[in-house]
């Protein structure tokens, strides 16, 4: 909310500067996201009430106007005007030569049209203090001329935009900041503004409350013969300055009274309503045109100001188009009533309306201010429009009585860690209005709604505190600290990856399928949680490849959603998915280093996925791995996946190790000629099986195809290494094993030792 | 089929054709039958040319344009088969060590993703601190959203035009809180953890809005843990992430899982408080919220509201990475563009 800081004074005295309550409020009370300066910038002394002598009609311009004006000097300024609505007599404001204007123009005595003109005589629009720009500022005939304008206009003033969270309904308005202002500096707070017009106030009303739970009071006042007019410079200027349209007088003023005390307000035009106002639901269908022109169609939950025919307004959120006041309006009933937050949220979102009244209402407004901006509002609109203030009735519903609640000094000062003397809690407590009593402290009715607890008074203490609460550590004495398992190995996949050459990638949770549906899609593109990985990382390789890049490979660890079913929360796991440049190889190295990262040795198999080459995928117990269906990507791309968890239960806990035997390995290579179709991988089990334990280390080295190994066949080259605990091996200590693993694959696989 | 034939028949001729083109068995065999039937010189073409009445020109046309779009579909079809033909000879060993399949290339080291260099750097700083990591669910219950955190009806967050909701009781978490409350339920204090993941809000994406960032979420309750540790961990922990210079200033607020709540400032790290554009000539940059545990959430797991006492705190990755290494904007997080990546060794 923006707050106009002379407003501000006018509710407290504080010797505090601007800057120093911005910084107060922002700690203890509510975020001050800047102070804005508004209206005239520079010498104030250069703006004087004028006193036109002489006017007349330029003698080489028909649309300007000759004057002299008083203003002040020991002669009379020569000025050229371009405004008709004044003559000689007129007070006017006037900037001199020098002077600059809020627009950043500066004045200068210049020649117009052949005639000197010494400054200027002002529009409201050219000091900020308005939009209107048709005609001059005309002021009251009693000012003095030469008279600082700044005395007579609000010339010049700083805004705070201040941000109040949600909980304190009391901040939106100018008076709440300044009760917090008051606490802050321990200044004096003035009463709240506004005393009771004259006027009897005898005239029946006819004000209803129908739904007490929507509406907990509803104030009615009747104003007849009201001048529908303009509002008056201050007020015009104070509305400008917090950032809200002037409209007319009688709207002006329910607007300023939101502003002042936080309680919105609404002005019927009296003639346009059939009977008496009541505060009902809507019937299922009930249309109403609000103030904004759109017909709205309402339900039963919509809270409505309703006269004995119809729908007037959508209550707390905007009035109705067809009893709102105009130029026309000669009596007016204004409503000042209290409306249960959650239903004004509800409705507010079920219209998308949001207004200056439901921002506030569904906040939660007390219901006592209600009173004091009815009596307030009266009395400026008797002031400013010349009405009788005729009728007033005030129905209330079941209003909330000021809890009490008990605040245990020592427990505040426990929970803050800083020692806070009772009575220095009270002095806090006092200027906020929590007044003190025998069984606690009397929570002010305008903060029923966010302080009910001992914890909330505790806080209230310490945002008053703040700056001087220490800095601790808390006092330990059970200590841990590390990675969960699955968390370790997650970073030694993500550092195998990196190690292999591969840039990690972020992509979005969403897709376009999948089971797992939003009902409110964010868009066609991101309408369902992901299921795999891979199919995300499709996209960014090849944006990446046309942008240039060379070596492509990226990866993503993240996690992948599937459906349990109704009642049932998805499953979530980890997985690692990579994609690279490069053919099955390359995705076949990072499987490779991730499983060696963990400690595994996988067994891969032959797979079919419709996005795989269908000769060249595979996979292992945790996932697959392949070179990308050339149908799904362009070029040669390696891509795997694998389920990060599964890998994690599979990885050993423990590294195991064989002791260092001091006797020397022995070598030797194998090679075998055998059919295309034989996998390496059964080969080395088999070679394993027969070799028995002085196996030390086994491994394809080479694969050879050629015209001496015949058609449909391949040679694959072994490399073994045996070793005994007990000594140092010969040829002739190997030479049977040798002779099994021989046997054992001609037998099974029909393979042929080519050397 | 002659001209004449073209003319009289033409729903014949365009039958024969999709015949043809049905059993042609290879892109070669299919190639001629394009040509027997739309060629330059069938039967179909030279009547076309031919014709002078609108009619028969028009049911031409069609004919044509049926044959194009079937030979088209058709050479599709062969083109796959003969592809699938091709791939199914280039069989690899799927068991064969890389080393004897490719070789794969030697790349130069790659990178983490910024937001995972802080994500690791937080969690040191708090494992330091002696604090557990959770990663926690992304799907969560509302009530576990929610209701456990104290949310009240009207909060804004509660509605789908702020969250985003997989049925009306299940959502994707809007903070990574839930997890704390799941660890609250696990067992009894003393606890000291940080939760960090994926949280997700309805937004529209942006230069500095995208509907999915990451947080980083402290709490730890004990027995007689005060406002005072909460400022001092979060001393130590901005000093860590942002130099030892740092000091921290907390502002009051209101969030609905703390009581008293606050949000932590910190003094710029590129100004030093003077002012600048970083910390918008405030000398100050905000880093998240921060409070003391509200009783609610005791009482919600079943612990009395004064056994213990606790804080917690939030705050983003992305931001602190932003901060850390001067990123504008949150699409460089999530564009994946080596040329930005690449530059996180």
């Amino acid at each position: 909310m923006r707050i106009p800081v002379g407003w501000l004074r006018e509710y407290v005295r504080v010797d505090a500067t601007t800057a120093e309550i911005a910084q107060a409020l922002s700690i203890s009370t509510a975020e001050v996201n800047g102070i804005e300066r508004v209206g005239v910038d520079g010498e104030l002394g250069l703006f004087r009430v004028g006193h036109v002598l002489e006017a007349e009609k330029h003698p080489d311009a028909d649309r300007l106007q000759l004057t002299s004006v008083d203003v002040g000097e020991d002669r009379p300024y020569s000025i050229v005007c371009g405004a008709w609505n004044f003559g000689a007599g007129a007070k006017v404001a006037v900037a001199l030569p020098g002077a600059t204007l809020p627009n950043g123009l500066t004045l200068e005595r210049r020649k117009l049209r052949g005639q000197i003109s010494e400054g200027m005589i002002l529009a409201e629009d050219e000091l900020d203090l308005g939009t209107d720009h048709s005609g001059i500022i005309v002021l009251e005939d009693s000012l003095e001329p030469g008279t600082p304008l700044a005395d007579v206009l609000p010339l010049v003033d700083e805004v705070l935009d201040v941000e109040a969270t949600g909980n304190r309904a009391d901040l939106y308005a100018v008076y709440g900041i300044a009760r917090e202002v008051a606490a802050l500096f321990g200044g004096e707070l003035l009463p709240m503004p506004g005393t009771e017009p004259p006027g009897d106030g005898a005239e029946p009303v006819g004000i209803g409350i129908d739904d007490p739970e929507g509406c907990l009071r509803f104030i009615g006042r009747t104003f007849r013969d009201v001048a529908i007019g303009e509002s008056p410079l201050w007020l015009k200027a104070r509305l400008r300055h917090a950032g809200v349209r002037s409209i007319s007088n009688v709207v002006d003023v329910t607007n300023y009274v939101m502003l002042a005390l936080g309680s919105p307000l609404h002005a019927y035009d009296l003639d346009l309503l059939r009977g008496g106002l009541v505060a009902r639901r809507a019937r299922e269908g009930e249309k109403v045109r609000t103030l904004d022109g759109e017909e709205r169609t309402l339900s039963a939950e919509d809270l409505v100001i309703a006269d004995a025919e119809r729908a007037v307004g959508l209550a707390g959120i905007m009035g109705g188009e067809e009893t709102e006041v105009s130029a026309e309006t000669k009596n007016v009933l204004l409503e000042a009533a209290n409306f249960e937050p959650i239903g004004i949220l509800r409705s507010s979102e079920r219209h998308a309306l949001r207004t200056e009244g439901s921002n506030r209402w569904e906040k939660g407004v007390d219901p006592y201010v209600a009173g004091t901006a009815a009596t307030y509002a009266s009395q400026l609109i008797v002031e400013l429009s010349g009405a009788r203030w005729t009728g007033a009735e005030d129905v209330q519903a079941a209003m909330p009585k000021p809890a009490t609640i008990r605040l245990r000094p020592d427990r505040a000062s426990e929970l803050i860690g800083l020692e806070v003397p009772e009575e220095e809690q009270t002095d806090i407590l006092a200027p906020v209005g929590f007044d003190r009593l025998k069984s606690g402290y009397r929570v002010p009715t305008w903060r029923a709604r966010d302080v009910t607890r001992e914890v909330d008074l505790i806080e209230e203490v310490a945002r008053f505190k703040l700056p001087e609460v220490p800095f601790t550590l808390p006092r330990r004495d059970a200590m841990f600290g590390r990675l969960t398992r699955a968390q370790r190995l997650r970073r030694v996949v993500e550092d195998a990856l990196v190690g292999a050459g591969y840039a990690e990638v972020y992509n979005p949770t969403f897709v376009a399928e999948g089971d797992l549906r939003l009902p409110e899609p964010l868009s066609s593109e991101a309408a369902a949680l992901r299921t795999d990985l891979h199919a995300s990382l499709l996209e960014p390789a090849r944006r990446n490849a046309d942008a240039g890049a060379d070596d492509v490979a990226l990866f993503e660890v993240a996690r992948v959603y599937r459906g349990r079913g109704a009642g049932e929360l998805p499953e979530e796991h980890w997985h690692v998915a990579g994609i690279a440049e490069g053919g099955f190889a390359e995705a076949k190295w990072a499987v490779e280093q991730i499983y060696s990262a963990l400690g595994l040795e996988p067994a891969y198999e032959r797979t079919s996925e419709p996005f795989l080459h269908p000769g060249k995928a595979a996979r292992t117990a945790d996932g697959w791995l392949g070179e990308l269906h050339p149908a799904v990507m362009e070029d040669t791309w390696g891509a795997f996946e694998l389920d990060l968890d599964a890998l994690a239960d599979a990885a050993p806990e423990v590294v195991g190790f064989d002791p260092v035997s001091p006797y020397p390995e022995l070598r030797q290579d194998l090679a075998f000629v055998v059919a295309e179709d034989v996998p390496a991988a059964e080969l080395l089990d088999a070679i394993r099986e027969a070799a028995g334990e002085l196996l030390r280390e086994l491994a394809v080295f080479d694969e050879y195809r050629g015209e001496q190994i015949g058609e449909g066949k391949r040679s694959l080259a072994f490399r073994l290494a045996f070793g005994s605990p007990e000594g140092t091996l010969t040829d002739e200590d190997v030479a049977p094993i040798r002779a099994s693993i021989v046997d054992a694959l001609a037998t099974r696989f029909d393979a042929v030792l080519r050397a | 089929m002659d001209i004449v034939a073209a003319v009289m028949d033409p729903k014949g001729l365009e039958k024969e054709a999709l015949a043809a083109a049905g059993e042609a068995s290879s892109l070669a065999a299919l190639n001629e039958v394009r040509i027997r039937y739309l060629g330059r010189s069938s039967a179909l073409k030279l009547a076309l040319r031919n014709v002078r009445d609108r009619d028969t020109g028009m049911t031409l046309n069609s004919v044509r344009e049926t044959v194009e779009s079937a030979l088209d579909r058709r050479e599709k079809e062969l083109a796959r088969a003969e592809l699938e033909e091709r791939l199914a000879t280039e069989r690899v060993d799927v068991t064969l060590p890389a080393q004897l399949l490719g070789p794969p290339k030697l790349r130069p080291r790659g990178t983490l993703h910024p937001s995972t260099l802080v994500r690791r750097d937080v969690e040191d700083i708090f494992l330091g601190l002696g604090y557990e990591i959770v990663d926690g669910r992304e799907v969560e219950t509302t009530r576990y959203n929610f209701d456990a955190l104290g949310f009240p009806d009207w909060h804004p967050a509660r509605s789908p035009r702020a969250s985003l909701f997989l049925d009306d009781e299940t959502i994707l978490r809007t903070e990574t809180s839930p997890a704390q409350i799941h660890k609250m339920e696990e067992r009894r204090p003393p606890i000291y953890m940080v939760s960090i993941g994926r949280v997700y809000r309805r937004d529209t994406i942006d230069a500095t809005h995208f509907p999915i960032f990451h947080q980083f979420e402290g709490l730890a309750i004990d027995k007689g843990i005060t406002l005072a540790d909460l400022k001092g961990t979060l001393l130590h922990v901005m000093r860590e992430l942002y130099g030892p210079e740092r000091e921290v200033r907390f502002r009051t607020h209101y969030f609905p899982f703390t009581e008293p709540s606050m949000e932590p400032d910190v003094s710029c790290f590129n100004c030093g408080g003077a002012g600048c554009p970083i910390c918008k000539h405030s000398g100050w940059i905000e880093m998240g919220g921060s409070g003391m545990v509200d009783p609610y959430l005791y009482e919600f797991v079943g612990w009395g509201p004064e056994e213990y006492s606790g804080f917690a705190f939030g705050m983003g990755i992305e931001r602190t990475a932003q901060l850390r290494y001067g990123i504008s904007g949150i699409r460089p997080f999530w564009d994946n563009d080596l040329r930005f990546l690449r530059q996180f060794r």
